[in-house]
C-alpha cells in the first residue's frame, strides 16, 4: 500500500530523511517514534505530499508520488490526515467540517453528504454535536471530530500526526479509544506517537526513527522488552520513565 | 509609448521641478512639525478629564477625520478672507494641512498611549514612581513602538497631500507639472517627471518607515 | 448680508443635493470596482508566484507613493495620447477604481496571510483543489480580518473622490467651488459641503468601528 524506497530529504544543510526504506501492507498499523526532530511527521507527511523530497521514490496505493505529475486530488481523496492541531474549520459546524471534501471532492449531494458525515460521526461517538461549532467542544471532542473529517471520504490509509500531543492528558483516552477502533476494524494506519500503551495494544510494527533515519522496527512486544539497539533502548527508557 | 518622450523638455524646465520639489519638501516639513504640536495639544485635550476640553477635542479630530481634505483647504482658502484675515495661499494651505494631520496624529499618539498594559503602570506605580518617572520609563519608551510607525506613515500621506496646494495656486511639485501642461501641452512629460519625484520622496520615507519598524518594537513577553 | 447669502444657500441647496447623488455615483462606482479587482489582486498577490507577487507590488507601490490628484490628471490628460479618450465622469470612476485597487489589494493580502498555514494543510488534505480551499475555506476565515480596514478603506475613497472635481465633475466639491463664487461665504459653503460628507461617511464610520470592536472580541475567545 505504502512504499517508500530510498527517499532523502535535504531541507537547507539538513538533512531531514535519511534513505528511507519502508514498506506498510493494507490494513497494517505502523507506529513510528522517535525524539522530536528525528522527522518522523516530515514522514508520514510525505504520503499525502504536504512534504516533498528530492531523492527515491514513493508509492502510495500504486501512484509514485515522486512524479510531480501525479493527480494529487485523486491521491488525497483516498488519504485521511490527523493534524496535532485538529485544523478544524472554525466558520464551519463539525457536520460541515465533515461533509465539505465528500460534497466538494467526491461530489456527493448535500442529503448523501450529511447522511455520510453523522455515520462517521457516530463512529467517533460525537452524533450530538453535529451542529456545535469547534469552538465550542473541548479538544479531545475537536480532534474526533477532526477523525471524522478523515474518515468521513472512506480512505484507504488513514495518517495521524501526534494526535493527542496537543490535548490535556483527561482527553487523550477519548481519542486513542476512536483510534483503537478504527485499527481493529482493519484500517491501514500510519501514527506518529509517543503513547506506547496504544502502540502495545494495535500496531503491528513500531517504527524508530532518529536524525532522519529508521533506526529499528519490529512488532511492540519485541520492540518495547528487547530492542535491539542501543538508541531505541535510551529512547524507551526515556519514555517510560514518566 | 515612450518614443516621442522629449526629455529635452524636461531638462529645461528642471530648475522648476527642482524648485517645487523643493518647496514640497520644506511645506511637508513645517506642516508635519506643526501638524505633532497639534496633534500632541489635542491629543491631551482628548484624554483630559474636563469634559469641555475632551468634547472640543473630539470635534475637531473627528470633523478633520471624516471630512475631505481638499474641502478643508477650500473651507479657508475661500473662508478666511471673509473673516478679514488675508492670508497668502501658502500659508492657508500650510494651515489646513496642519490641522488635518494633527488629528490624524492626535489618534495615533492617543493609540500609542493606550496601548501600554495596564499592569506596565500598575507596576510603576507599585515600585513607587511617581506620574513623570513613569511616563518618562514606562510608558513613553513602550509607546514609542507603536507610535512611530504610524506617524511616518502620517508623513507619507501629508507628501501626497501637499498636492491639493496645487489647487490654490501654491508653487509645488504638482503645480510644475500643470505650468508645464499649459505651457507647452506636453503632459505626459510633466506629469510623469512629478510621479516620478513624488515616489523618490515615498521611498526615502518608506524605507525610514520599515527600518523604524523593525528597531522600535518593545512588546511584554510572557 | 449673511442671512441674504443664507437664504440664497437655502435657495440653491437642491444643486447641493445633485452635487452629492454624483459623489455617491463615483465613489460607489469606484468602490466596487475597487473591491473586485481588488480580491482578485489581493488573492494572487498571497499566493506563491513571485513574479505576480512583485508586480502586482509594483502597482501598488506606485499607486501609494504618488498624489491622486496627479493619477486623476495622468488618467485625464495622457491616457488620450495613448488612443484612451475618456469624458471626465469615467475618468474619475477608473482612476478612483485603480487607486481603491491597490489599496484593497493590500488588506485582502494580508487577510488571507493570516490564516494559519494548518487551515490551508487540512483543506489540501481532504483533496480540495486550491481555488477550493480559497473559496470554501480560506477567503471564509480571511474576512474577519478584512471587513474593518475593507470598510475603513470606503470611507477614505468617499473622501478622495472630493479630489476628482479639478477635472470637472460636477459632484459634491465641485458644486462648492462653483457656488462659492456667486455666493462668497466661503464658512458656509464648505461647512455645508464637509457636513454633507460626514452625513455619507458616518454609516460606514459606525459599522466600521463595530467591526473592529467586534473582531477584538472574538479574538480574545480564541
Amino acid at each position: 500500500m505504502i512504499k517508500f524506497d530510498g527517499v532523502h530529504k535535504w531541507y537547507g544543510k539538513l538533512h531531514v530523511l535519511n534513505d528511507i526504506s519502508l514498506d506498510v501492507a493494507s490494513g497494517e498499523v505502523v507506529v513510528i517514534c522517535g525524539p522530536s526532530g528525528s522527522g518522523k511527521s516530515t514522514l508520514i507527511r510525505c504520503i499525502n505530499r504536504l512534504e516533498k523530497f528530492q531523492k527515491g521514490e514513493l508509492y502510495v496505493d500504486d501512484m509514485p508520488l515522486h512524479d510531480y505529475s501525479t493527480n494529487l486530488t485523486k491521491l488525497r481523496a483516498e488519504i485521511g490526515f490527523v493534524f496535532q492541531q485538529f485544523h478544524l474549520y472554525p466558520h464551519m459546524t463539525a457536520l460541515q467540517n465533515v461533509t465539505l471534501a465528500p460534497m466538494h471532492v467526491r461530489k456527493l449531494s448535500r442529503k448523501d453528504a450529511e447522511a455520510v458525515g453523522r455515520q462517521k460521526l457516530v463512529r467517533v461517538g460525537l452524533e450530538d454535536k453535529a451542529d456545535a461549532y469547534p469552538t465550542q467542544l473541548s479538544g479531545g471532542q475537536q480532534q474526533r471530530v477532526a477523525i471524522a473529517r478523515g474518515l468521513a471520504m472512506s480512505p484507504k490509509i488513514m495518517l495521524f500526526d501526534e494526535p493527542t500531543s496537543a490535548l490535556d492528558p483527561e482527553m487523550i483516552g477519548e481519542v486513542l479509544d476512536v483510534m483503537v477502533k478504527l485499527a481493529k476494524e482493519g484500517m491501514t494506519m500510519c501514527v506518529v506517537t509517543h503513547e506506547m500503551g496504544f502502540a502495545r495494544q494495535v500496531a503491528d510494527r513500531v517504527i524508530f526513527m532518529d536524525d532522519g533515519q529508521l533506526i529499528e522496527t519490529g512488532p511492540p512486544v519485541q520492540f518495547f522488552d528487547n530492542p535491539q539497539t542501543k538508541r531505541a533502548a535510551q529512547f524507551i527508557s526515556k519514555i517510560l520513565t514518566h | 509609448m515612450l518614443e516621442g518622450f522629449n526629455f529635452r523638455i524636461i531638462w529645461e524646465y528642471m530648475p522648476l521641478f527642482l524648485e517645487g520639489l523643493r518647496n514640497t519638501f520644506l511645506i511637508s516639513l513645517i506642516s508635519l512639525f506643526l501638524a505633532l504640536i497639534a496633534g500632541i495639544i489635542a491629543c491631551a485635550g482628548r484624554l483630559a478629564k474636563w469634559k469641555l476640553l475632551r468634547g472640543v477635542a473630539i470635534f475637531y479630530i473627528e470633523s478633520m477625520r471624516t471630512t475631505p481634505l481638499l474641502v478643508q483647504i477650500y473651507f479657508f482658502y475661500f473662508g478666511l478672507p471673509t473673516l478679514g484675515f488675508r492670508i497668502p495661499e501658502l500659508q492657508t494651505g500650510i494651515l489646513a494641512l496642519m490641522l488635518n494631520s494633527g488629528a490624524y496624529i492626535a489618534e495615533i499618539i492617543r493609540a500609542g498611549i493606550t496601548s501600554v498594559p495596564a499592569g506596565q503602570i500598575e507596576a510603576g506605580v507599585s515600585s513607587g514612581l511617581n506620574y513623570f518617572q513613569r511616563m518618562r520609563f514606562i510608558v513613553l519608551p513602550q509607546a514609542l513602538g507603536v507610535t512611530v510607525p504610524p506617524l511616518l506613515g502620517q508623513a507619507i500621506v501629508l507628501v501626497k497631500d501637499t498636492a491639493l496646494l496645487s489647487l490654490i495656486s501654491v508653487m509645488e511639485l504638482t503645480r510644475c507639472g500643470q505650468v508645464l501642461t499649459s505651457e507647452r501641452f506636453m503632459p505626459s512629460e510633466a506629469f510623469f517627471t512629478v510621479a516620478f519625484f513624488y515616489l523618490c520622496l515615498y521611498f526615502c520615507l518608506k524605507t525610514l518607515a520599515d527600518w523604524s519598524q523593525k528597531q522600535l518594537i518593545f512588546r511584554e513577553v510572557y | 448680508m449673511m442671512t441674504f447669502y443664507f437664504q440664497r444657500l437655502v435657495e440653491i441647496f437642491p444643486f447641493f443635493l445633485k452635487g452629492l447623488w454624483m459623489t455617491v455615483v463615483v465613489a460607489a462606482s469606484g468602490l466596487i470596482f475597487g473591491t473586485i479587482c481588488g480580491f482578485i489582486l489581493g488573492i494572487l498577490r498571497s499566493g506563491k508566484n513571485k513574479l505576480v507577487t512583485r508586480m502586482i507590488g509594483v502597482y501598488v507601490a506606485v499607486i501609494r507613493g504618488t498624489p491622486f490628484v496627479v493619477q486623476i490628471f495622468i488618467v485625464f490628460f495622457i491616457f488620450p495620447e495613448w488612443g484612451i479618450q475618456l469624458e471626465a465622469l469615467p475618468a474619475a470612476i477608473l482612476a478612483l477604481s485603480i487607486l481603491g485597487t491597490a489599496f484593497i489589494c493590500e488588506i485582502v493580502a494580508g487577510g488571507v496571510k493570516a490564516v494559519s498555514t494548518g487551515q490551508w494543510e487540512a483543506a489540501a488534505s481532504s483533496g480540495l483543489t486550491r481555488i477550493q480551499q480559497l473559496r470554501l475555506v480560506i477567503i471564509p476565515q480571511a474576512m474577519q480580518t478584512i471587513l474593518p480596514p475593507l470598510v475603513g478603506q470606503y470611507v477614505l475613497l468617499i473622501k478622495d473622490s472630493s479630489v476628482v472635481s479639478v477635472i470637472g465633475v460636477v459632484e459634491l466639491t465641485r458644486v462648492g467651488w462653483v457656488t462659492v463664487v456667486r455666493i462668497p461665504e466661503g464658512l458656509m459653503v464648505f461647512s455645508l459641503v464637509g457636513f454633507l460628507y460626514f452625513v455619507i461617511s458616518y454609516p460606514l464610520i459606525r459599522l466600521s468601528n463595530y467591526l473592529e470592536e467586534r473582531m477584538a472580541v472574538q479574538e480574545t475567545k480564541l
